[in-house]
């Protein structure tokens, strides 16, 4: 599974996947911390759509960690003060850079979470549709 | 009189921070920081989007230690956000990309998606609630265990809906104009000073980090006469859009490689501003411009008063203050203005007393010439 797509499941997921997956790499291969967790900003770059052109919004806390498993660097960036996620990203980042076998074997749990998160956004959504205006035109 | 230079204070400075810890703790009331990200909504948008940093956790932690101050919670997460690194720079938010909780426009009824009310005050009647000074936990639970069985009967879709931009809509039926993407990259007030003239995206910078109370103030003096700008909002957005950050060093630059690294909430406006252009024939025609405006959290006046504020500075106009890009630029950021207004507040004994000898040298004048 392509970064973007894991990236989105497992923070969505509010990391139970990450834990559990980071910690069973961790249990078998060596790993070694580049950049222990530390927060910094990421700028966001925004389309404005009035004329289409770009500007910076501002910035974002973050919180980012890289370890080294099987000679490979794995980054793990998250919004927010969070350490413990943050490093647990870089370990599956990296177990993913590494082809490391146990990462083929995450695909099914991840489409799991994926539906369970796509469920739960669309129950959000649902939740907020008794606020949608049914006009009704008057007769005059 | 000379010059006299002075030194002290250190003692009473010492004892004056201890007063002020004082003032916060007298009470023996401890406000835990969840208490104010989960009751202090609006307090900490406000604080996030003036000091141009998303992060509701440092928000709430400045509220607690400016004791509610604005200004100073403000000014703390500036200066907070002054001793990190900067580690990424996101790829381009599309805000079409947004999962909306509100969104209604002021310009059609009949919107595609329809008119979605979201989460709102603007219906509520502005009368203090006495039960508030008694609220019960267990009553809260009651109410929030209530509310979530009757959500459980409302009918979910399969698939997330994505709300189509009216602008978009209107677009495509060629009543405005069509603009090609531009990327351009953005120019950085944080990074560059600011120069005149701005460009459009320093100019949206500095409008979406500006104190709320600036920017509304402004733009309401724009409707009032003291600007050209007068508005119909198409469209108000709330709700959350998802950043994403490339590799630092893969050469695979695809989207499918990219970091999703959460979610921010935002406010987006776009509003329809009727303006007067020369046709090919040089007869005047009436055509709709976009003022645009969008900050983090759900901030809706600050929102649509940058809207009106960015179309002012569209079109620059000497007549005007707010179409004046010096004058509202330079004064909404609330680091620059509340601390420039309260340094007044810091000695200034050598110039008063400059001054001063100035006006005692005058009067003086005046009687020898009076005698």
């Amino acid at each position: 599974m392509k970064r973007r797509r894991r990236t989105e499941i497992l923070i969505q997921d509010n990391g139970h996947l990450a834990k559990t997956f980071a910690e069973t790499i961790t249990a078998v291969y060596e790993c070694r911390e580049i950049t222990a967790p530390q927060y910094g900003m990421t700028m966001i770059k925004m389309r404005e759509t009035s004329k289409n052109s770009l500007f910076y919004m501002g910035e974002v806390l973050v919180t980012e960690a890289k370890v080294e498993i099987a000679n490979r660097i794995g980054i793990g960036i998250v919004t927010g003060m969070e350490e413990e996620l943050a490093k647990h990203l870089a370990i599956i980042d990296a177990a993913y850079k590494a082809d490391l076998p146990e990462a083929f074997l995450w695909e099914p749990q991840l489409i799991a979470a994926e539906d369970e998160i796509r469920k739960a956004k669309t129950r959000r959504q649902a939740e907020l549709i008794g606020t949608k205006v049914n006009f009704e035109t008057m007769e005059i | 009189m000379g010059y006299v230079p002075v030194k002290g204070g250190t003692q009473a400075i010492d004892a004056s921070i201890k007063r002020v810890k004082f003032e916060r703790l007298k009470g023996q009331a401890i406000l835990e920081i969840e208490t104010i990200l989960s009751t202090m909504r609006a307090l900490v948008d406000q604080v996030m989007s003036e000091s141009s940093l998303y992060s509701p956790q440092l928000a709430a932690l400045a509220i607690k230690q400016a004791e509610g101050s604005m200004e100073e919670a403000v000014f703390l997460m500036r200066a907070h956000r002054s001793t990190l690194p900067r580690l990424y720079y996101s790829e381009s938010v599309e805000t079409d990309a947004m999962f909306v909780e509100r969104r209604i426009s002021a310009s059609f009824k009949d919107i595609p998606g329809g008119q979605l009310l979201g989460a709102t005050y603007d219906y509520t009647h502005r009368l203090l609630d006495f039960n508030l000074i008694n609220e019960k936990k267990a009553d809260n639970t009651q109410w929030l265990q209530s509310y979530a069985e009757e959500l459980q009967e409302v009918k979910v879709e399969e698939t997330v809906e994505r709300y189509p931009k009216v602008v978009e809509y209107l677009r495509k039926e060629g009543l405005f104009e069509q603009y090609e993407m531009d990327n351009t990259e953005p120019e950085d007030i944080t990074k560059q000073n600011l120069e005149f003239p701005a460009s459009r995206s320093a100019r949206l910078q500095v409008l979406t980090r500006g104190q709320t109370g600036a920017l509304t103030s402004l733009a309401y003096a724009s409707l009032r006469g003291y600007g050209e700008v007068h508005p119909t909002v198409g469209e108000v957005r709330v709700g959350s859009l998802p950043i994403y950050v490339k590799h630092p060093n893969e050469e695979d630059g695809s989207e499918d490689e990219e970091f999703y690294i959460g979610d921010i909430q935002v406010t987006e406006v776009e509003s329809f501003v009727p303006v007067h252009v020369k046709n090919e024939n040089n007869e005047e025609e009436l055509e709709f411009e976009i003022g645009y405006g969008i900050c983090y959290g759900q901030n809706e006046t600050k929102t649509i008063a940058m809207s009106i504020l960015d179309q002012c500075l569209e079109h620059l106009n000497d007549e005007f203050p707010t179409h004046d890009e010096e004058f509202v630029l330079l004064h909404i950021d609330s680091v620059e203005s509340s601390g420039f207004i309260s340094h007044l507040k810091l000695p200034h004994y050598v110039t008063f007393q400059s001054k001063l000898d100035s006006i005692r040298q005058v009067k003086k004048g005046v009687q020898v010439n009076e005698s």
